[in-house]
């Protein structure tokens, strides 16, 4: 392979790395602090999609779209974490696995009944709608350096949150120690739903400013949560640093197999899963 | 000592296999009905594979479907083209070969627990989804064909015709009350209670001197093995394997049917069956947003049934023995 | 309409509709016991688009003789395959044993036709595959009671490796999803490609339904090949063509393809599918009375436009009006309405087309040409192509 196919190679793997981090990040959050496992995940993900193409066409503005898109999934998150989460604290994982594919199920249907199932596309915004000249053949598009630049902004955003705020505090105590912060006098249930409305968003997000990459299609949620259970997995449940690491991990991994080993590109992600559970069962970040 | 739990399990067993006897003489006209029913006895016994796993010894997998579509391809792939095998002789082959396998595969996921290992069997089933979606070999997405069913001679004797539904569907039957009482008694021997000691508290049952891993291993080989049982009855039901049928979907619906039928019963899981089937099947042919309805179902019975349908009907016929 | 919600499984019949069937019935059979159309296809999932498209064009055929056939009234079974090929023997069976379905139209995927042509071997209906193209249909597995009014992967790929020679490219790369219908229609794209003297340097194959392209595209572009060829459909052809444009190939590596790729998806492919090369055996914009008609009345009754979905599901329809009125209405004798649907011509908005001995359709395909969002006819690339049927033995 010669350098430069293998730099922008490298960059594509980086890139797509960082956008499973985005839908990652949320779910590993939410399992960190409140440890919930949420299987709908993937599809607010989907959700956020269908959203901003909604408001998109609407609004004739992509940027406002996502503002709105993004409120609406907050509020989306929230009224789940109240009226069904909230009962599920004290059950085990099992419980909440049925819950939440009783989500997916109503989500799909919402999707099929609201926008119909003939695939969709979204414009890329004006503004970044160029491409760099790259090499002597290849271009690349301005949005996905565009995102690749936000995802890390937003990574760097959480990391500065987590470590140096309030919030962030509270934050770390939970996943480490339930009682510790009932004995701060922080009202748990309050975090839990931030924690949980902001861990549905990041995933809506994600799904937001990856709608003009990718096509709106009904079960691209499923396809999503999967990916994003082997980033959160190698990484470490509950660790966001682990998820940081592990998606560029897959990212890098899953570009480099599709082009050297064709074969089998699809397990190779699966693979590298199960190699670094034999020999670190709670993945590379241990919370 | 009685062999059922509760009162409720004795009744329903007694019910359910009874009514199941006489189905074909019922719908002696429409073979629909009986391959239906047939189907649902066949997922009966993967689900309740699935209850002897996560109900009982307390491991919790999400990528059980594996061994289900591994049943179907092993015995599609190792049948000769032309030529009808035994289905005895066959039924011994794919066991034991998904038996093998999933001592492998044991030993790997059951170093994990919890969480990890929910998510650890997820990604070993995608892998071998995948290998045999993106296979040439093995028929790809589009799967493959079993051309000639099996015959069911055994000392001379042939008394079943598997192409014909009835036949097929007293087999299933007879599978499903032959996977039943396999359950019961293995749980009710002393490997049985170990296991339930198990899954109460590791910790104390280490202090006892148990291996629990040699004890967890050994409960996951025999769960999985009769998942790919069921699996192989249900390639030789319509001749046919798909990677489909290892999809995480199929995991994730199983353990839906598990839980909500009851998890840890045992019988619950023919109760999970025929309820989440005859619900999608009824749901479906009213609306097309079935999904919606069925969603919300799942979720009400999560908030509402804490002990599956066989808790439900416990608190209605009586309670526990035990 | 009805089909919208499935609450009645059973379409109700106008009344009037019984009175003409009332009338007409007094004649040869008096028989008005209702034909039974099952109808298999994909409402929920991906495919779910497709299904609906197929479905509405087949009850436009039927509308359109007042739903009733020589005198007999037309009762439609629906089920919803999910796409999912696992239950396709099951729903196949109650087509077959529960419903006594005359007819089952079905269904759109290839896994799913699969397990349904092994389901219907020995039944008394008769299936009609209005999509899933699969070469095996009606060549290997292909069956006396088992018909297509689609295509086969092989005819809409095929007669793109002359058109590819023709204008002047000699190394191709190829690629598709790693699936029966994508393999196929590679395999017939390089079949006639490589027999005119061209080389495909290489053949990529990517994990269905994966639709992360980058590093694809990059090796794509390392290889600098005079074109491409691919085969996608519905949302992978959206992301691929987008993908292809913003990565700057589209100018300098020109992309040609089996006509799904911009077939129904134009809309949100938007101007990076301007001037791509397809083949296929329909386009919207085809210049005939018929197809002028077709597309008029489907938009007044569906409120969209119609689409190839639509246009193979009326086609199925139309082998079935035909083939029960040469029959006089007499649908219990499947041999003799076998030979009859074997006989027809069909007046379709593709043009008019007849069965090959395999029951797959003889028909031209069309060189198109994406312009202002629309695919264009540039000519016809294959006049009355037959698929080869390999192992096909009827």
């Amino acid at each position: 392979m010669e350098m430069s196919l293998f730099l922008v190679q490298l960059l594509n793997g980086i890139q797509y790395g960082l956008l499973l981090f985005l839908v990652a990040s949320g779910l590993t959050l939410v399992f960190g602090v409140m440890g919930i496992l949420n299987l709908a995940h993937g599809s607010m993900y989907m959700i956020g999609a269908y959203l901003v193409y909604y408001f998109a066409a609407m609004t004739d503005s992509f940027w406002l779209a996502v503002v709105i898109a993004c409120s609406i999934a907050m509020v989306i998150g929230v009224i789940i974490e109240r009226f069904l989460i909230v009962h599920l604290y004290k059950r085990d994982h099992l419980d909440q696995v049925l819950l939440t594919v009783g989500l997916i199920f109503i989500f799909n249907a919402a999707q099929s009944f609201i926008w119909g199932n003939d695939p969709l596309g979204v414009d890329v915004p004006e503004l970044l709608s160029s491409s760099i000249q790259i090499t002597d053949i290849v271009e690349y598009p301005v949005y996905r350096l565009f995102l690749s630049v936000l995802c890390v902004g937003i990574a760097i955003g959480m990391y500065y949150v987590i470590n140096n705020t309030k919030l962030g505090m509270m934050i770390r105590a939970g996943e480490s120690n339930r009682e510790m912060v009932e004995n701060l006098g922080v009202n748990i249930g309050t975090l839990f739903t931030v924690v949980f409305a902001v861990g549905v968003t990041l995933s809506a997000l994600a799904g937001i400013v990856s709608a003009p990459v990718v096509s709106l299609v009904p079960g691209m949620g499923e396809r999503v949560l999967i990916s994003c259970f082997v980033v959160v997995v190698i990484g470490g449940m509950g660790s966001i640093k682990g998820a940081f690491v592990a998606a560029l991990l897959v990212g890098i991994v899953d570009t480099f197999a599709s082009v050297l080993l064709p074969g089998m590109s699809s397990m190779t992600i699966y693979l590298l899963m199960a190699l670094i559970l034999i020999f670190k069962p709670q993945g590379l970040f241990k919370s | 000592m009685s062999v059922f739990s509760s009162k409720a399990e004795k009744v329903f067993i007694f019910a359910f296999f009874f009514i199941a006897l006489g189905i074909p003489l019922f719908f002696n006209e429409n073979t629909f009905y009986v391959n239906k029913i047939s189907t649902m006895l066949i997922l009966s016994i993967f689900v309740m594979s699935l209850d002897y796993l996560v109900g009982r010894t307390g491991l919790i997998t999400l990528g059980h479907a594996m061994f289900y579509g591994l049943g179907g391809y092993l015995f599609a792939i190792m049948i000769p083209e032309y030529e009808v095998v035994n289905f005895w002789l066959y039924t011994f082959y794919v066991m034991a070969a998904s038996g093998v396998i999933a001592l492998i595969v044991g030993f790997i996921v059951l170093r994990t627990s919890g969480i990890y290992m929910i998510m650890i069997t997820l990604a070993l089933a995608q892998m071998t989804f995948y290998f045999f979606a993106d296979s040439t070999e093995y028929g790809g997405l589009d799967g493959l064909f079993i051309y000639l069913k099996p015959e069911t001679s055994i000392f001379g004797l042939n008394f079943l015709d598997l192409d014909n539904e009835n036949h097929f569907y007293y087999l299933c039957l007879l599978s499903l009350f032959n996977c039943y009482v396999f359950c019961k008694v293995s749980l009710h021997s002393r490997f049985g209670r170990v296991i339930d000691a198990i899954k109460e508290n590791p910790e104390r049952a280490t202090a006892l001197g148990y291996n629990i891993f040699h004890f967890r291993l050994v409960s996951y080989v025999l769960s999985s093995s009769l998942a790919a049982y069921a699996g192989y009855l249900f390639s030789l039901q319509y001749g046919f394997v798909n990677p489909t049928m290892m999809s995480w979907e199929v995991s994730a619906s199983a353990l839906v049917m598990a839980i909500l039928g009851g998890l840890g019963t045992i019988f619950g899981a023919i109760l999970g069956v025929f309820v989440y089937e005859s619900l999608h099947y009824g749901i479906e042919h009213m609306t097309q947003y079935w999904m919606f309805w069925m969603g919300s179902l799942i979720i009400l019975m999560v908030l509402l049934l804490k002990s599956g349908i066989a808790g439900l009907i416990e608190q209605l016929v009586g309670g526990k023995r035990k | 309409m009805i089909f919208k919600n499935k609450t009645l499984r059973k379409v109700v019949l106008a009344s009037s509709v019984m009175a003409t069937s009332v009338l007409s019935g007094m004649s040869a059979h008096a028989d008005e016991s209702p034909i039974k159309i099952g109808v298999m296809l994909p409402y929920s999932g991906v495919y779910a688009g497709l299904g609906e498209a197929a479905t509405n064009g087949l009850k436009q055929a039927l509308k359109e003789k007042g739903n009733t056939i020589a005198g007999r009234p037309v009762e439609f079974i629906i089920s919803d395959t999910e796409a999912k090929p696992a239950r396709a023997p099951e729903l196949t069976s109650a087509m077959t044993d529960k419903d006594n379905a005359d007819f089952i139209i079905g269904p759109v995927h290839s896994g799913v036709a699969m397990g349904m042509i092994k389901s219907v071997r020995n039944k008394d209906s008769i299936m009609i595959i209005p999509n899933a193209g699969a070469n095996a249909a009606t060549g290997a597995f292909c069956q006396p009671n088992v018909f297509r009014t689609s295509f086969s992967s092989w005819q809409t790929a095929y007669p793109m490796g002359n058109q590819a020679i023709e204008m002047g490219y000699k190394k191709v790369v190829t690629l598709s999803w790693n699936y029966g219908f994508g393999k196929e229609s590679l395999a017939a794209f390089s079949e006639s490609f490589e027999a005119a003297g061209g080389e495909v340097v290489k053949e990529i194959f990517v994990p269905f339904p994966k639709t992360e392209f980058q590093s694809y595209l990059t090796e794509i572009a390392s290889i600098k090949p005079d074109a491409v060829f691919v085969f996608f459909a519905g949302g992978g052809s959206v992301k691929f063509v987008k993908d292809y444009d913003a990565m700057g190939l589209k100018g300098k590596i020109p992309l040609i393809g089996s006509g799904f790729l911009t077939e129904g998806t134009i809309e949100a492919q938007g101007e990076a599918a301007d001037g791509l090369f397809t083949t296929l055996h329909y386009a919207d914009t085809l210049d005939n009375p018929k197809n002028k008609a077709f597309r008029a009345e489907y938009l007044s009754l569906y409120n969209k436009p119609a689409d190839l979905y639509a246009v193979q599901g009326y086609d199925a329809g139309q082998l079935i009006i035909q083939a029960v009125e040469a029959t006089k209405g007499n649908t219990a004798d499947k041999k003799a309405l076998i030979k009859a649907m074997e006989g027809v011509e069909i007046d379709s908005p593709r043009g008019s087309f007849h069965f090959s001995k395999a029951h797959n359709p003889i028909q031209n395909i069309y060189l198109r040409k994406v312009e202002n969002g629309e695919n264009v006819v540039v000519k016809t690339a294959a006049a009355n192509l037959n698929d080869p049927a390999r192992g096909c033995r009827l």
